[in-house]
C-alpha cells in the first residue's frame, strides 16, 4: 500500500509537514493541493455554492469526503512503517513528525458508540501492528470533533517507537557531524485504554471539553448529543485504565529514548523542546518572530492568526506577520489568543483564519467571537477567507482564505534563515516553555 | 436658511450658487456626509434617518452642480468641491464635523480634511475609491458591473434621477476627476481619526485596498459590515449607523473635552 494513500491529507501532522516543505522550496501553500492556482476562482465559486445546501446535506458530504480519503479495513494489514517514514522525508523537511494518521474505512457504526466501532475495527488493527513492530496504534475516537468525519471510517493514529530507517538515512545524509537535532515534547496526555500490546483506544481529544466529560458526561454533552439528534445524552466508552501521550499530539517516550542513543552514537547534539500542551508555544513562537523583525529593523505590528491546517509560514513572512497557531477555532483557544494579546505590545493589524472541521462541537466559538478577539487590533482586525454565515460548515473556506491571504499587500524582503543560537532563550521567556539538552 | 419639518431641507448660498443639505438634528459632533460621483444625498436618506435615530446629528450635503444645489458653469473639479464644503461649514456654520464620504466623496472629504483641517475633527470613509491598482476608465467599469447584483434593486430609480438633475457631461466630468485624483498620496497627512468602512461584498474596493488605505491613515481603523455591496449607506444604514457612532463614541472627544485643547487630552 502507497504511504500517500494511507496517511490523512486533513490531518495536523501531514499539514504541517506539507506547509513546511513547501515553505523550505519557497513557496505558500496550495488550497488544493497539485492544482494549479487559476483553478482557485472558480472552484472556491462552486464551493461557495455548495455552501447554500441544507446543513444536513453539508454534514453527510463531509461524511463522504472523509470516507473517500479512508483506506478499506482489510488493507490495514499492509501498511508498512517504513514506507510512512520514507514518504515523510520524500518531503526534504528538516522537521519530521512523530505521529501520522491512518484513517480506515468502516460502515454502520455510529458516532455515539466508541465501543462499537472499537470491535469494528480491532481486527485490522491487530493486523497493522503484526505486520509494523516499531509502531504504536492509538485507536482514537471523537464524536465531538470529528463527528462528521468518524461517521464512516476510524482514525488510526500511528506513532514510532524507534527511529525508522528512512528517518535515520535521513539524518546521516543531512546534519553535518557536530550536529544538532531538536526532538518536540508535546507533553499533553490522555486517558487510554489497553486493547493489546502497543494497540491503545483513546475516547476524545484534545478541544474544549475535558476527559471528563468525554467519559462521563455533562450538560454539554447532552446538549451537543441533542443538537444532532442522537437518542443518548452521554457516551458510554470503553473505561480507561491509564493515560498515555494524547494521539495526536503527545511523544511516545520510547521514541525520544531511542533517538537520544541513536545522537549519542553519531556524535549529534540532542535538545528537548518541551511544552505541556500545543497552544502554549504559539506565544512564544510570535515572540520569537517578533523579536525577529525587531532585529531586522521592520515593523512587527502585524499578527497573522493561523487555525489549525490553515497555516502557512511562507505567506506569514511574506507579509511581514508575525504568526500565532490556535490548535482549533474553539473558545479556548480564543481566550489562549486573548490572553497572548493581553501579554503583547499591541499590533495595528491582525488577521484571523479559521478552519472549517464541520461541527458545531462544544465550545467552538463564533466567527463573531474570533472577529471581536481580532479588532483588538489598532487599526485592523479581519477575518481572512471567512464566510462567517457559513462557519464552520464553509466549503470554500481552504480555497477562499489561500486566495485572500495572497493578496495581503507585502512590505519586506523574504529574511535569512533564522539562526538557532539565540532562539531557545526567546522561546523559553514564556512560562511553560523549556528548552534543555536531552539526558 | 429654509427649514422644513422632520428631515430639515437647509439651503445657504456659497460662491456662486446654492447649497442644499438635509438634516437630522441631534447631539454633537454633526456628521456631514458627501455623495459620490454623479449621484447626490438621495442615497443618504436611509442613513441619515438611521444616524439620526441614534440621536446624532446628522447631514448630507448635495455638492454644486448635484442633486438639489445650484449648478455652476463648468466641469466638476475635485479641490474646487472640497473648498465649497469647507466654505459651506463656514457659513453654516458647522464646527467639529465628522465628514462622511461615500464612494468619491471621500476623495472630496480627504481633500478637504487635508487643506482645510479646521473645522473637522474625524473622517469617515465608506467604500473609498479609486484603488490605484484598478485605476482606468475599463476596469472601473468592470468592477462597477461585477458590484452591481449586491445593490438594492430601489437604488436604480434614485441614481437615474440624480444622472438626470447633474447632466451627462457633469456626471462624466465627476467620474473623470475621481480617476485623476491620487487619494493614496493625501492619505498620510489626515491627523484626524479616520474609520474606512468596506462593505464585504463590495467589488468597487477590493479588501487589499480597503486595508491599504488603512494603514495609510496614520489613525485609520478599518470597519467590514457583512452582506453589501459598495452602497453601504443605503444596502446597510441601520447597522452603518452603529458602527458610525461607535467610531465617535470611542475617537471623537465630546466637545466639553476641548476647553482643555487638543494637548490636554494627551497621554
Amino acid at each position: 500500500m502507497k504511504a500517500a494513500r494511507a496517511v490523512a491529507s486533513f490531518d495536523s501532522a501531514t499539514g504541517m509537514l506539507r506547509a513546511l516543505a513547501r515553505f523550505l522550496s519557497g513557496r505558500d501553500v496550495p488550497a488544493l493541493g497539485r492544482a494549479p492556482a487559476a483553478l482557485d476562482a472558480p472552484v472556491s465559486g462552486l464551493l461557495g455554492a455548495a455552501n447554500r445546501l441544507p446543513p444536513a446535506v453539508r454534514d453527510r458530504a463531509y461524511a463522504l469526503s472523509g470516507w473517500a480519503s479512508a483506506i478499506p479495513p482489510r488493507q490495514a494489514g499492509r501498511v508498512r512503517a517504513d514506507a510512512l517514514a520514507s514518504w515523510v522525508t520524500g518531503h526534504y523537511p528538516r522537521r519530521r513528525p512523530q505521529t501520522l494518521l491512518v484513517p480506515v474505512r468502516r460502515h454502520g457504526v455510529a458516532p455515539d458508540d466508541p465501543r462499537g466501532d472499537l470491535a469494528a475495527v480491532r481486527t485490522a488493527g491487530r493486523e497493522l501492528l503484526a505486520a509494523n513492530p516499531d509502531l504504536v496504534l492509538h485507536h482514537m475516537h471523537d464524536p465531538n470533533q470529528d463527528r462528521l468525519m468518524i461517521a464512516e471510517m476510524t482514525y488510526f493514529r500511528l506513532k514510532w517507537s524507534r527511529l525508522p530507517a528512512a528517518y535515520r538515512a535521513f539524518i546521516r545524509d543531512h546534519l553535518a557531524p557536530g550536529g544538532r537535532l531538536v526532538a518536540v515534547d508535546c507533553a499533553l496526555r490522555w486517558p487510554t485504554t489497553t486493547v493489546g500490546d502497543r494497540y491503545l483506544f483513546q475516547f476524545g481529544a484534545l478541544g474544549d471539553a475535558s476527559p471528563e466529560e468525554y467519559h462521563r458526561g455533562g450538560p454539554r454533552v447532552a446538549d451537543l448529543l441533542s443538537r444532532y439528534g442522537s437518542p443518548a445524552r452521554r457516551w458510554d466508552p470503553p473505561a480507561p485504565d491509564g493515560e498515555s501521550p494524547e494521539a495526536e499530539w503527545g511523544l511516545q517516550p520510547a521514541l525520544l529514548d531511542d533517538l537520544t542513543a541513536f545522537a549519542g552514537r553519531h556524535g549529534l547534539g540532542l535538545d528537548v523542546l518541551g511544552f505541556p500542551t500545543p497552544q502554549a508555544l504559539s506565544p512564544a513562537v510570535a515572540d520569537l518572530y517578533r523579536a525577529w523583525y525587531e532585529e531586522r529593523q521592520l515593523p512587527a505590528d502585524r499578527l497573522l492568526v493561523e487555525s489549525f491546517l490553515l497555516l502557512d509560514p511562507w505567506q506569514a513572512l511574506r507579509t511581514g506577520s508575525v504568526p500565532y497557531w490556535a490548535v482549533f477555532g474553539t473558545e479556548s483557544c480564543r481566550a489562549g489568543l486573548a490572553a497572548y494579546l493581553d501579554s503583547t505590545a499591541p499590533y495595528d493589524e491582525i488577521r484571523a483564519l479559521l478552519f472549517n472541521h464541520g461541527t458545531e462541537s462544544i465550545g467552538l466559538a463564533g466567527a463573531e467571537d474570533w472577529r471581536r478577539t481580532a479588532a483588538r487590533a489598532r487599526k485592523l482586525g479581519v477575518l481572512t477567507g471567512v464566510d462567517a454565515a457559513a462557519y464552520p460548515r464553509d466549503f470554500a473556506g481552504l480555497v477562499r482564505t489561500h486566495r485572500e491571504l495572497r493578496k495581503v499587500r507585502t512590505r519586506c524582503p523574504m529574511p535569512q534563515p533564522l539562526d538557532v543560537a539565540g532562539v531557545p532563550d526567546v522561546l523559553t521567556s514564556r512560562q511553560d516553555v523549556v528548552w534543555r539538552p536531552a539526558t | 436658511m429654509q427649514h422644513s419639518a422632520v428631515t430639515q431641507r437647509i439651503t445657504v448660498p456659497v460662491r456662486d450658487g446654492p447649497v442644499v443639505a438635509w438634516r437630522s438634528p441631534g447631539r454633537e459632533p454633526p456628521v456631514v456626509c458627501v455623495h459620490g460621483a454623479g449621484v447626490s444625498s438621495r442615497e443618504f436618506r436611509p442613513f441619515l434617518g438611521a444616524l439620526g435615530r441614534c440621536g446624532h446629528d446628522a447631514w448630507a450635503v448635495d455638492l454644486p452642480g448635484f442633486g438639489a444645489s445650484g449648478r455652476p458653469s463648468g466641469p466638476p473639479v475635485l479641490r474646487a468641491l472640497a473648498d465649497t464644503v469647507a466654505e459651506w461649514l463656514a457659513a453654516v456654520p458647522l464646527e467639529r464635523v465628522v465628514l462622511l464620504g461615500g464612494s468619491f466623496g471621500c476623495q472630496v472629504a480627504v481633500d478637504a480634511a487635508v487643506r482645510h483641517p479646521d473645522r473637522i475633527a474625524g473622517l469617515v470613509l465608506v467604500g473609498p475609491t479609486v484603488d490605484p491598482a484598478a485605476r482606468g476608465c475599463g476596469r472601473q467599469l468592470l468592477r462597477w458591473l461585477r458590484n452591481s447584483p449586491h445593490e438594492r434593486l430601489s437604488m436604480a430609480p434614485l441614481n437615474l434621477a440624480d444622472y438626470r438633475d447633474a447632466g451627462t457631461r457633469r456626471v462624466i466630468g465627476a467620474f473623470r476627476e475621481s480617476l485623476r485624483d491620487r487619494i493614496e498620496d493625501k492619505l498620510p497627512h489626515v491627523h484626524r481619526p479616520a474609520l474606512v468602512v468596506r462593505g464585504a461584498r463590495d467589488r468597487m474596493v477590493p479588501q487589499e485596498w480597503a486595508e491599504e488605505a488603512t494603514r495609510l491613515l496614520p489613525r485609520g481603523r478599518l470597519a467590514v459590515v457583512p452582506d453589501s455591496g459598495h452602497m453601504v449607506p443605503y444596502r446597510r444604514p441601520r447597522e452603518l449607523a452603529e458602527t458610525v457612532a461607535a467610531f465617535l463614541a470611542r475617537e471623537i472627544a465630546p466637545a466639553a473635552d476641548r476647553a482643555h485643547g487638543p494637548e490636554g487630552r494627551r497621554g
